[in-house]
């Protein structure tokens, strides 16, 4: 046992001397002794941002702005729990150029303030590189993006410096000042690879938290699954009843419902349902009536999603709707 | 500060030391304003030593002043400073008593100072104040009595306007009275209370309109900028009164109501806002770090530190405005 934890040991440190190359000499310095050493730093800064601050984004729901950062061409983002908070949440997205996209929150972990979310307008997005090697160090200089106070387009998303100042496994530190808005933006190494989401800050200026991007990696497919993971205290577990379907029905003397009313931009109007198609089966369960349909659904909560087979006419049609929240 | 949302996800406080297991942390000499920073500065270190004042109300600090010339023309912030009595500068290591407020410029915040000296260093600027967003700069972080403490960050944001938070306002609450306007309320911090309008004085004309209703003045008040000199007309028990009030920014006159990001900004300029052009950086600050120069890694002067916003932003005056200031200001003082 000792032996192969040791084994263990030895190969991390090979693999780590394997990956010195890759590090910027400056990050192996205890600290910057001369104007040129601080020069190397801010001329690696500056090749990096151009990319980064074109990926991250400002995130706009009803109840505030905060920030994220696109990780992939077709506009997957990763942000903080407390920002979606929730999952299937409709939210805006505002590119680093003021182009305004739609996009909906995927999974996130209430626990450690990591979350996802997904642009739904097809397109090509710039995006950043992740640290999937997780190879940044304690002491490694980092910086940080993100819309502030909101998206300002005179101003852009504001860059703040500093050094990776704690690491744990769920919570980076670092000397770059965060503020309200920030939340949900990216933290870079200096080679422009993301690193950590800005989570949140202690009243000292030196106390600014991230979510390690390892955490992300972590729970990177219960995430894109949009699953709800952990119980707080980032975001808050919606409660079975919460999710909202957006149609009024009535019994068919034949089985199933028949759909009289939709609820406007609601999920059944933008998944396509019309008034009169008859809804004949929901997952496993055939419907019989109302009463059973509706005690159904009681027990689904907000961006769950739902199969949902329908009859218009002759014509069977299968859909799949993510539900929205019921608003109160 | 920007016009789409005034709400925002706050952080969550994050209160308590990090548990002490399975943490590494980094010395704090190491940390960006540790004192291993000190040396990689150096040449800033020196100038700051040298070109910026520490502003003394008693034994306080209050602030910063940004020497322009080597017989005793100084800069500092006008909101800051202007009530301050007994206020003392240190410039190296000299201690300089009599302070004259020469000439203020309203719009941007600063004022003239003059102290009875023929040897200081000035500023030295650097070629442009355009950098580029990434580019290290230095300011002045607290002091101890003898030694400058440089404080290290970056230019963090485009350069540019600061829209003026709340509007312009006179200071002043206004009753209608029988088709008059009467004063009712007076902000002791605002402009009118300082050109001598008082509770009870008829408001007769403002810029040379008769007022009747309190929209009249509404109407008036909408377009103006802080720091424009408005004429006013009052009549105080029968006895018509002239006199001009300097416009201020809402904030700077009746206080500011705190949101959540002020609320994680701890002590911030109370005049942050209305400038016409500004540099953003991310160095670590207060209200009363503010004053004092803006220096690039040689110490060449690349602005002055007018504002600290708020937790992640301050912003200077860009070193082309801020001569332009020096010039003007000098010559009005000298009446030219």
């Amino acid at each position: 046992m000792n032996s192969l934890i040791s084994l263990l040991s030895l190969a991390t440190i090979v693999m780590g001397f394997a990956q010195e190359p890759h590090r910027l000499a400056f990050n192996d310095k205890k600290a910057p002794t001369d104007e040129s050493d601080l020069r190397m730093i801010s001329d690696a800064l500056k090749r990096a941002l151009p990319q980064a601050q074109k990926a991250t984004v400002c995130l706009e729901l009803q109840q505030g702005s905060g920030s994220g950062v696109i990780v992939s061409a077709d506009g997957l983002i990763l942000t903080a729990a407390h920002v979606s908070g929730g999952v299937g949440r409709n939210m805006t997205v505002i590119l680093a150029d003021g182009r305004k996209v739609s996009c909906v929150s995927l999974g996130l972990s209430s626990e450690s303030d990591c979350a996802m979310a997904q642009i739904t307008q097809k397109g090509e997005y710039p995006f950043v590189e992740i640290d999937f090697d997780d190879r940044s160090k304690l002491g490694d200089w980092v910086f940080s993006l993100g819309h502030s106070g909101g998206y300002d387009a005179a101003r852009g998303a504001g860059v703040r410096i500093g050094r990776l100042a704690k690491r744990a496994d769920t919570t980076l530190q670092s000397d770059c000042t965060l503020i309200g808005g920030d939340s949900g933006g990216p933290l870079f190494d200096m080679s422009g690879r993301l690193i950590g989401i800005h989570s949140r800050v202690g009243q000292n200026l030196q106390r600014n938290m991230h979510v390690p991007i390892s955490e992300y990696l972590r729970h990177w497919d219960e995430m894109k699954d949009s699953q709800f993971i952990g119980d707080g205290p980032f975001a808050t577990r919606p409660v079975k009843g919460s999710g909202f379907l957006g149609i009024g029905t009535e019994d068919r003397s034949e089985g199933g419902v028949k759909i009289i009313q939709i609820g406007r931009e609601s999920p059944a109007e933008s998944a396509g349902i019309r008034v009169g198609d008859v809804l004949k089966q929901i997952d496993e369960l055939v419907i019989q009536d109302k009463k059973s349909m509706q005690a159904y659904l009681k027990e689904k909560t907000a961006g769950e999603m739902i199969r949902v087979i329908l009859y218009r006419g002759a014509q069977e049609i299968s859909l799949n709707i993510r539900l929205a929240e019921q608003s109160s | 500060m920007n016009s789409i949302k005034t709400l925002m996800f706050s952080f969550l406080w994050f209160f308590g030391a990090l548990a002490s297991h399975g943490f590494e942390t980094l010395a704090t000499e190491q940390r960006l304003n540790g004192e291993l920073m000190h040396s990689a500065v150096g040449k800033a270190q020196q100038a700051l030593q040298l070109c910026s004042a520490v502003c003394y109300e008693g034994r306080n600090e209050i602030g910063y002043a940004t020497v322009v010339s080597e017989d005793g023309y100084l800069l500092g912030k006008w909101s800051e400073l202007r009530e301050r009595k007994n206020l003392m500068l240190r410039i190296g290591h000299e201690k300089y008593e009599t302070v004259q407020f020469l000439q203020q410029d309203p719009v941007w915040d600063v004022v003239l100072l003059k102290v009875d000296a023929v040897h200081l260093q000035p500023v030295v600027f650097a070629s442009t104040s355009n950098v580029g967003i990434g580019t290290w700069v230095v300011a002045n972080g607290v002091t101890t009595r003898a030694k400058r403490r440089p404080m290290v960050g970056i230019i963090s944001a485009q350069t540019r306007k600061i829209p003026l938070e709340g509007g312009a306002v006179l200071g002043v609450e206004l009753l209608e009275k029988k088709g008059a306007l009467i004063v009712g309320q007076i902000a002791e911090k605002s402009g009118a209370f300082r050109a001598g309008l008082r509770e009870g004085d008829r408001l007769v004309s403002v810029m040379g309109k008769d007022l009747k209703k309190r929209e009249d003045l509404l109407d008036l008040m909408k377009d103006r900028e802080v720091g424009e000199k408005v004429v006013i007309v009052f009549d105080r028990q029968g006895k018509t009164q002239k006199s001009e009030v300097i416009l201020q920014s809402r904030t700077e006159t009746f206080g500011l109501e705190k949101n959540r990001n002020d609320e994680m900004s701890g002590e911030f300029s109370q005049r942050r806002s209305g400038f016409p052009r500004v540099l953003q950086h991310d160095v670590y600050g207060s209200s009363r770090t503010i004053g004092g120069p803006l220096l690039d890694l040689e110490g060449k002067c690349l602005g002055m530190n007018i504002a600290r916003a708020n937790r992640a932003e301050s912003f200077a005056i860009p070193l082309e405005e801020m001569r332009g200031l020096v010039q003007k200001l000098k010559q009005q003082s000298q009446g030219l």
